[in-house]
């Protein structure tokens, strides 16, 4: 809690938008993908503003990247605190993700703007936002402990989990629905838990409408698996991190 | 990752209710060399394919050119509210030792037992955010040290006291000294209640009289019954502190005992191996005129044996040579004696007593004689010129001269005497009178 409090406030101290830039990096990439994918590829946003239909996919995206990526070298710029106290070493890649939630609430007031502007209101289905927001941090957790416990061995770990975030941005359903893409691919996207959470995140807060159970249940499968791996790996690893840091 | 032969908890809790720390049998090896890469890896991987093997600490790869040992099979106790110096040269395994105290590292075999919370103030101020106020990082300094928000407000006011930084306590702490910055970690470390504490070397921040209060705040601390190892190349306050002392060398434990005890033999070594690899040859650069210079000096007991030291009260004879390059007429030769830390002793001159040459020309020898050196135990270094016979010009000065030390109980001084007592031991006796009663 500590921590992330220190993150939180460090990260925003001594800057005049402060918590304002948490919304400025996705509401830019929504400028953006309005522009390329609605204006010029005509991506189809089944019927919801194109904006919107992007900025419910964006903020959870960019919850997870950022988590991912301040995660990953977490361990390593809090060096000072690892090689010198002791504490269950897991809070530094947990306050990392903490701080982004809240990030993630501020983007998410912005979209509540946004609904009220494009005049759409909640469904009942919008009651299961608990349900993503969890599967969200659950997975950015499982993920930023593997890849945080790994880089603190292999420095190779960060330089590949930048390129992976830039390709998975596409790989995940955000600036285009999954509905657009080819049936034959469909259970490579299943393996995505970020794209039922996206996908998701879109049919209850857009659309009003049910989630894709099935993809709900297999990435809620995997995320409970990735997340009790990442955890036991991470606390089998800790115990050499001020060796080798 | 080579699994190391660790137990399974290499951290059991002290049953005993009288140990506070129990080490046994514990080994640290480090990895040296590179930290392995990825690539490193699957190359090894390709040759474990090929069926090659890879010895993870042959030298043959190079860049995992095998381990050192920072600690091997140390095993010894501390007692619950004991005070302990741990003293040695550097590298000798007494920061790795604090480090697996508290747990920051694992041991590669034996066992480390803790009784209770362990802080270690191996750097203050580690958890520190420059960017935020000292108000905010006290709260985030003392949840590290696991106290709890409603502990803290209780101390806060204690905690700004002890670091004495009220005016700047709601300044980010980018604009805090260094000094400032440490005073502050160890107020929060001190107020986290902690019941083992770990000082490394911490104490040289700060000036007197916060040390003095940091010093004075851990020795409350084992009054109340609390641990604390106090790591110090400064014997002065070790002893200060400390009860005993564990002596580390090479990674392992070359004594542990009676602080007085440890301390001296210590001080003698580390002395003995000072005077031992002092240099012979004189300074090169010196002021002065020239004409007349010393070539070499060297220290001799009454016995003629040369040394660099010396028990208290033994005789000290100064062995001078000089080539005068010219005639010079009445140069004086001085000999003076500067204690290390508190300045000059004494100064002695030809002139004032013994030989004074009407004229030197080539070389010569001078000899200076302290008979029954009253000096108090500690490190000299000796200072040596040549005047005109007014001693208003100098031919040659050498301000840092051999150092040497007195050592001795032999004496019957107390080794590494308070500063308080003094530079010279004379003797001494009180007699006591009442007043006659009207």
């Amino acid at each position: 809690m500590n921590l992330t409090r220190r993150e939180v406030m460090g990260r925003y101290t001594q800057s005049i938008f402060g918590i304002g830039w948490a919304i400025a990096q996705p509401l830019a990439t929504m400028a953006v993908f309005t522009l390329v994918f609605s204006r010029l590829a005509a991506i189809p946003s089944g019927g919801a503003p194109y904006p919107l239909f992007a900025y419910a996919a964006l903020v959870p995206w960019f919850f997870f990247s950022t988590s991912v990526n301040s995660g990953t070298l977490s361990l390593i710029t809090y060096r000072n605190i690892v090689t010198k106290t002791y504490f269950p070493r897991e809070i530094v890649p947990l306050a990392q993700v903490g701080s982004r939630l809240v990030d993630l609430a501020a983007s998410a007031g912005l979209y509540a703007l946004l609904m009220i502007y494009y005049g759409i209101g909640l469904g009942p289905w919008a009651l299961l936002l608990p349900l993503f927001i969890v599967m969200l941090v659950a997975f950015a957790v499982g993920v930023t402990m593997v890849t945080s416990a790994v880089n603190v061995f292999y420095r190779d770990v960060n330089p590949v989990v930048q390129i992976g975030l830039q390709l998975w941005l596409y790989l995940t359903p955000v600036a285009y629905p999954l509905s657009v893409v080819d049936e034959r691919y469909h259970p490579f996207f299943m393996l995505n838990p970020l794209t039922a959470i996206v996908e998701g995140l879109r049919s209850i807060l857009v659309f009003g409408r049910a989630p894709d159970w099935t993809l709900v249940a297999v990435s809620g499968a995997i995320i409970v698996v990735l997340l009790a791996a990442s955890l036991v790996m991470f606390k089998r690893m800790d115990k050499y991190f001020a060796d080798v840091i | 990752m080579e699994s190391p032969a660790y137990l399974d908890e290499p951290y059991p809790l002290i049953r005993s209710t009288n140990l506070a720390i129990h080490l046994d049998g514990v080994t640290k090896r480090y990895r040296t060399g590179r930290s392995r890469t990825l690539v490193d890896l699957i190359a090894s991987g390709v040759d474990g394919l090929r069926g090659r093997t890879t010895e993870v600490h042959s030298t043959s790869r190079g860049k995992m050119d095998g381990t050192i040992l920072a600690l091997r099979d140390v095993s010894f106790e501390v007692p619950k509210g004991a005070g302990l110096g741990v003293i040695g040269r550097n590298g000798a395994g007494k920061t790795t030792l604090l480090k697996l105290i508290s747990r920051v590292t694992w041991p590669t075999s034996g066992r480390v037992r803790v009784a209770g919370h362990a802080v270690s103030l191996i750097e203050l101020g580690a958890g520190f955010h420059p960017e935020l106020t000292g108000r905010e990082n006290v709260y985030l300094g003392g949840g590290l040290f696991g106290l709890t928000k409603r502990e803290i407000d209780t101390h806060f006011d204690a905690i700004v006291h002890f670091a004495d930084v009220e005016r700047l306590i709601d300044t980010p702490m980018k604009r805090y000294s260094s000094g400032l910055y440490a005073r502050l970690g160890f107020a929060v470390a001190i107020h986290s209640r902690p019941d083992i504490v770990l000082v490394d070397e911490v104490l040289s921040v700060g000036d007197a009289a916060f040390r003095r209060r940091a010093l004075e705040a851990l020795r409350q601390l084992i009054t109340d019954g609390k641990t604390v190892l106090f790591i110090s190349h400064d014997m002065w306050n070790v002893r200060r502190l400390c009860s005993d002392i564990l002596w580390m060398e090479n990674g392992g434990v070359r004594a542990y005992g009676p602080a007085s005890e440890i301390a001296e033999k210590y001080m003698n070594e580390v002395n003995v191996e000072a005077l031992a690899n002092q240099a012979t040859a004189l300074q090169s650069h010196r002021s002065g005129t020239g004409e007349v210079r010393y070539l070499a000096v060297d220290l001799h007991t009454d016995s003629g044996a040369q040394t660099g030291l010396l028990s208290a009260g033994e005789t000290l004879i100064v062995r001078a040579t000089y080539r005068a390059h010219q005639r010079v007429a009445a140069p004086v030769f001085q000999v003076a004696i500067v204690d290390v830390d508190s300045g000059l002793v004494i100064t002695t001159a030809t002139s004032k007593a013994g030989d004074v040459p009407a004229m030197v020309e080539g070389d010569g020898q001078i000899r200076c004689r302290f008979e029954h050196l009253p000096l108090r135990p500690r490190q000299y270094v000796l200072r040596l010129s040549i005047t005109d016979q007014h001693q208003l010009g100098s031919y040659d000065v050498v301000t840092a001269g051999p150092r040497f030390a007195v050592t001795g109980s032999g004496g019957g001084v107390d080794n590494l005497a308070d500063e308080e007592d003094g530079l010279v031991s004379l003797p001494f006796a009180f007699t006591h009178a009442e007043a006659p009663k009207a």
